[in-house]
C-alpha cells in the first residue's frame, strides 16, 4: 500500500511541476506542433448555455470559438500567444454566468470575453468585464440598451452581432410590406431582450404600416422567461383572438420557439397558414424541426449561411463541417467566429492583450467578416454596422439541407438599419430616464425594457 | 371570453394538468408511504423523457412510442429501485433535511450522468400517428394529442386508485401511509414494500416524461421544471393523497392556462399558483384531501 507520507523528493517533484504550470500560465515560451513560438498561453473565455433552455445555441457557438482559436494558432496566435477556449457552462442562467465570468476573468486569466446568449446575462456580466478592463465581445446577446444605457455604457464592450434596435427595425419593416396584414399578434419572452425587440419592432411598424393594428392588449404580449413549455395558453388566446390576426410577431428563440411550433402545429397542422409567423429564427432553429419546420414563416435572421454566399464563408462552411462531422454553420457559428478573429485583429494591430490598447484598435476600425461583408465598430456606441437577413421559409433549395432555407430573401444592409447616431447619443445622455424628448418617435423604444 | 374561448383555455389548462397530474402523483404516493420529500422525481421523468425519445426516434413514431413507453417505465423503474436500495434506506430515520439533500445531491448527479449519456443538445420525437392530427370543437382547433394525454391521466389515475383501494398491495401501502410501526409488526416486509412503493412513484414520474415527450423539446432543465410544479401540486392537494393531486393538478393546470389567458393576470399566472399554495399552507398545512401528522 502506498504510503500517504509525503516525502521530500515527492515535494520536490510536485514543485517542479507547480513552478512549470505557473510559468507556463504566466507567459513561460511554448511551440506548437508546427514549430510557432509562442510567448505563453492566454485563453478565450467563453461562458455559454452547453445546457438549460438556450443550449441549442451554446454548442455551435462553443465549436465556432474552439475552431477560432485553433485556425489563430495556426497562423502565428495571437500577439505572439497561443490561445486557447476556455468553455464554461452557465445553464443560460443569469447568476451562474456572473459566477463563470468572474472565474474567467479572476481565475483563468481570460484575454478576452465572448458574451452570453441572452441579454439579461451580458446585463449582468458586462459591468464585471468594465471592472476588470477585459475585452468584452458581444456576438449573441443584443439588446440595444447594452450600448446605449447609460447605466451598461462599458468602454470594453463591443457588438458585433445587430442589435434589437436593428431587428425589430428589419422585422417592422418586413412585416410593413406585407399587403395582407392588418392585424397582428405580438409574442415575446418578458426580459430585456424581448421588451427590447417588441419596442424597436412596434416603433418602426408604426412608421412602416401605421394602420395595421395589434391585436392583444400589450399586457399579455410578453409571456414570463424563463418560460413554461406548455404553450397551451399561447395558442388559445391566439385561436380565440378577436379580431383574427392575420400574423404573429414573435421573439421567442431556442426551445420556447421549438416548443411553440410543434404545440401549434398540433393543435392545428395548418396553424403557421391560418396565422402566418415573423419570427427571429437560426439555422439552429430550422436544423432542430428540420421538414417541420412550418414553410411560408417570414423570419429574420442575424446570419444564415445559405443566405449570404461568399467564398470565405464557403470556406469556413467547408472547414467547420469537416471539423464538426458535418454541421452547418449555424448564425451563432459565424458571429462568433466573427467575434474572436475582429479580437485577434486588433490585438494583433495593438501587438498586444492589453485592453485599453486592443480597445482603441477595434472602436472605429472596419475589419472584415464571414458574413461578406466588412463591418466598422462604431465609435460612439462599439455596434457593428452588420446586416440582417428577412425571408420567407420555403423547400426552393430541395434536398440540399435538412431544413427549409429562405425564398424569397433579402439581405438588408447594417446601414440602413443601425440605429441613428443622435437617437444612440440621446440614450447614452439619459433621455430616456428625462422622459424622452417628444420630437423623437423613437423614444416610444423607452419606457418599457426595465419592466 | 365566450363560451368556445372558455372551452379552449379549460381544455389547454386540462392538458398541463394531465401530465402534472401523473408526475404529482408518483412525489405523492412516496411522500405518503414512506415520508420522503424525494427531491429526485423529477430525475426520474427527464431520465424518462429521453428513453423514450431516443426509442422512438430509433423504432420509428407510432412503434417508438410504446416501444420507448415500455423501456422508459422500465428504465426509470431500475434507476428507482437503485435510489430505494442503495440511498433511501439509509435516511428513512433521519430528519426531512437530510433527505432533502440526500436526494437532491442525486438530482445532481443523475443530471450529470444524463448530460454524459445523452448529450446536451435538446431532442424531439413525434407523436404516435394514432394520436396527431387535431379536431374542431365549438369553432376552434385542438389537438388530438391533448386529449390522448387527458385520457392517460384518467386512466392511470383510475389505475393507481383501484391499486391503492382493490389490492393487497394498495391496503399495504394505505397502511404504511397510516401507520408505519403497526405494518412493521404485523409481519409484512416493509424493506420490500417500500421499494415497490419508490418503483411504483418512478413509474409515474416515468409515465409523465413519456407522455410530455412527443409534444415538447426533450432537454436537460427538466428535471427542475417540473418538480417546482409538482410540489406545489402535492402541497396543495395535501402530500399523500392521490385524489388530492388530482385536484392540486386540476388548479394549477387552469390557474396557469386562465391566467396567462387574461390581460390582468398574465404576467402572475405562475404566481398565482405559489400564492395558492402559501394560503393552503397557512390554512390547512396538510394540503386539501391530506391528513394531519398524528
Amino acid at each position: 500500500m502506498a504510503s500517504l507520507v509525503r516525502t521530500p523528493m515527492r515535494w520536490a517533484t510536485a514543485t517542479a511541476v507547480a513552478v512549470l504550470l505557473v510559468a507556463a500560465a504566466c507567459g513561460g515560451t511554448t511551440t506548437s506542433s508546427s514549430g510557432t513560438s509562442f510567448k505563453g498561453t492566454r485563453n478565450i473565455g467563453l461562458d455559454i448555455a452547453i445546457t438549460g433552455q438556450s443550449a441549442l445555441y451554446g454548442h455551435a457557438i462553443s465549436q465556432a470559438v474552439k475552431l477560432a482559436a485553433a485556425d489563430l494558432n495556426a497562423s502565428g496566435g495571437v500577439a505572439g500567444y497561443k490561445m486557447q477556449a476556455d468553455i464554461l457552462d452557465d445553464g443560460t442562467d443569469v447568476n451562474k454566468a456572473v459566477e463563470n465570468t468572474r472565474q474567467l476573468i479572476l481565475q483563468d486569466n481570460a484575454a478576452v470575453l465572448i458574451g452570453q446568449v441572452t441579454s439579461a446575462q451580458c446585463q449582468a456580466t458586462s459591468p464585471i468585464s468594465k471592472q476588470n478592463k477585459i475585452i468584452f465581445m458581444a456576438a449573441t446577446c443584443n439588446s440595444y440598451q447594452l450600448t446605449t444605457e447609460p447605466d451598461l455604457i462599458n468602454p470594453y464592450y463591443f457588438s458585433v452581432v445587430p442589435n434589437t434596435y436593428m431587428e425589430g427595425t428589419s422585422a417592422g419593416t418586413l412585416v410593413g410590406k406585407l399587403p395582407s396584414v392588418k392585424n397582428i399578434f405580438i409574442v415575446s419572452p418578458n426580459y430585456l431582450f424581448g421588451r427590447s425587440e417588441t419596442s424597436a419592432f412596434v416603433a418602426q411598424l408604426k412608421k412602416s404600416a401605421p394602420d395595421d393594428k395589434i391585436v392583444n392588449p400589450q399586457s399579455t404580449w410578453y409571456v414570463p422567461y424563463p418560460t413554461n413549455p406548455r404553450w397551451d395558453s399561447t395558442i388559445a388566446a391566439i385561436q380565440a383572438s378577436n379580431p383574427k390576426p392575420d400574423l404573429i410577431y414573435s421573439n421567442i428563440f431556442a426551445a420556447d420557439q421549438e416548443n411553440f411550433i410543434k404545440q401549434a402545429l398540433a393543435v392545428d397542422p395548418n396553424f403557421f397558414q391560418k396565422y402566418p409567423m415573423t419570427t427571429l429564427s437560426s439555422v439552429d432553429d430550422l436544423n432542430a424541426l428540420q421538414s417541420s419546420y412550418p414553410l411560408g414563416m417570414h423570419l429574420y435572421m442575424r446570419a444564415p449561411f445559405f443566405s449570404l454566399t461568399n467564398s470565405k464563408l464557403t470556406a469556413y462552411i467547408n472547414h467547420y463541417r469537416a471539423t464538426y462531422n458535418g454541421e452547418y454553420p449555424s448564425d451563432w457559428a459565424v458571429m462568433d467566429y466573427d467575434a474572436v478573429m475582429t479580437w485577434a485583429k486588433a490585438a494583433n494591430a495593438a501587438g498586444s492583450l492589453d485592453s485599453d490598447k486592443v480597445s482603441k484598435q477595434l472602436a472605429g476600425h472596419t475589419f472584415s467578416s464571414l458574413r461578406g461583408y466588412n463591418f466598422t465598430l462604431r465609435t460612439q456606441d462599439h455596434q457593428a454596422n452588420v446586416g440582417e437577413t428577412v425571408g420567407t421559409t420555403s423547400n426552393a433549395s430541395g434536398s440540399k439541407y435538412p431544413f427549409p432555407t429562405l425564398s424569397p430573401v433579402t439581405n438588408l444592409s447594417g446601414n440602413n438599419i443601425i440605429m441613428p447616431l443622435d437617437l444612440v447619443q440621446e440614450l447614452q445622455a439619459g433621455q430616456c430616464e428625462q422622459g424622452g424628448k417628444p420630437t423623437t418617435t423613437d423614444f416610444a423604444l423607452c419606457p418599457s425594457w426595465k419592466g | 371570453m365566450n363560451a368556445s374561448q372558455f372551452l379552449l383555455f379549460a381544455i389547454g389548462g386540462l392538458a398541463n394538468a394531465a401530465y402534472l397530474f401523473i408526475v404529482a402523483a408518483g412525489l405523492s404516493l412516496v411522500f405518503g408511504a414512506l415520508r420522503v420529500i424525494n427531491m429526485a422525481h423529477g430525475s426520474l421523468y427527464m431520465i424518462a423523457a429521453f428513453v423514450c425519445v431516443v426509442v422512438a426516434n430509433t423504432l420509428g413514431a407510432t412503434l417508438g412510442f410504446w416501444g420507448g413507453l415500455v423501456a422508459a417505465v422500465l428504465v426509470a423503474g431500475a434507476v428507482g429501485a437503485l435510489i430505494e436500495i442503495v440511498v433511501l434506506r439509509r435516511v428513512y430515520r433521519q430528519e426531512h433535511l437530510v433527505q432533502l439533500l440526500g436526494t437532491y445531491a442525486l438530482t445532481l448527479i443523475i443530471a450529470g450522468l444524463v448530460r454524459i449519456v445523452f448529450g446536451p443538445d435538446y431532442r424531439t420525437m413525434k407523436a404516435p400517428g394514432l394520436f396527431t392530427g387535431s379536431v374542431q370543437l365549438a369553432g376552434h382547433s385542438y389537438a388530438l394529442y391533448s386529449f390522448f394525454m387527458i385520457g392517460a391521466a384518467i386512466v392511470i389515475a383510475a389505475g393507481v386508485y383501484l391499486m391503492l383501494y382493490r389490492t393487497a398491495l394498495g391496503r399495504n401501502i394505505r397502511a404504511a401511509v397510516s401507520d408505519p410501526e403497526l405494518l412493521n409488526a404485523s409481519g409484512i416486509n416493509v424493506a420490500r414494500l417500500f421499494t415497490t412503493v419508490f418503483v411504483i412513484g418512478a413509474a409515474l414520474a416515468a409515465l409523465g416524461g413519456v407522455i410530455v415527450a412527443p409534444s415538447q423539446a426533450v432537454g436537460l432543465t427538466m428535471d427542475t421544471d417540473i418538480l417546482v410544479l409538482a410540489f406545489a401540486i402535492s402541497v396543495i392537494g395535501g402530500l399523500g393523497s392521490i385524489v388530492g393531486s388530482v385536484v392540486g393538478a386540476l388548479i394549477v393546470g387552469e390557474v396557469i392556462s386562465f391566467g396567462l389567458a387574461n390581460s390582468y393576470t398574465n404576467q402572475f399566472a405562475l404566481a398565482f399558483v405559489f400564492i395558492i399554495m402559501a394560503v393552503v399552507l397557512v390554512i390547512r398545512p396538510w394540503g386539501l384531501f391530506g391528513a394531519a401528522e398524528q
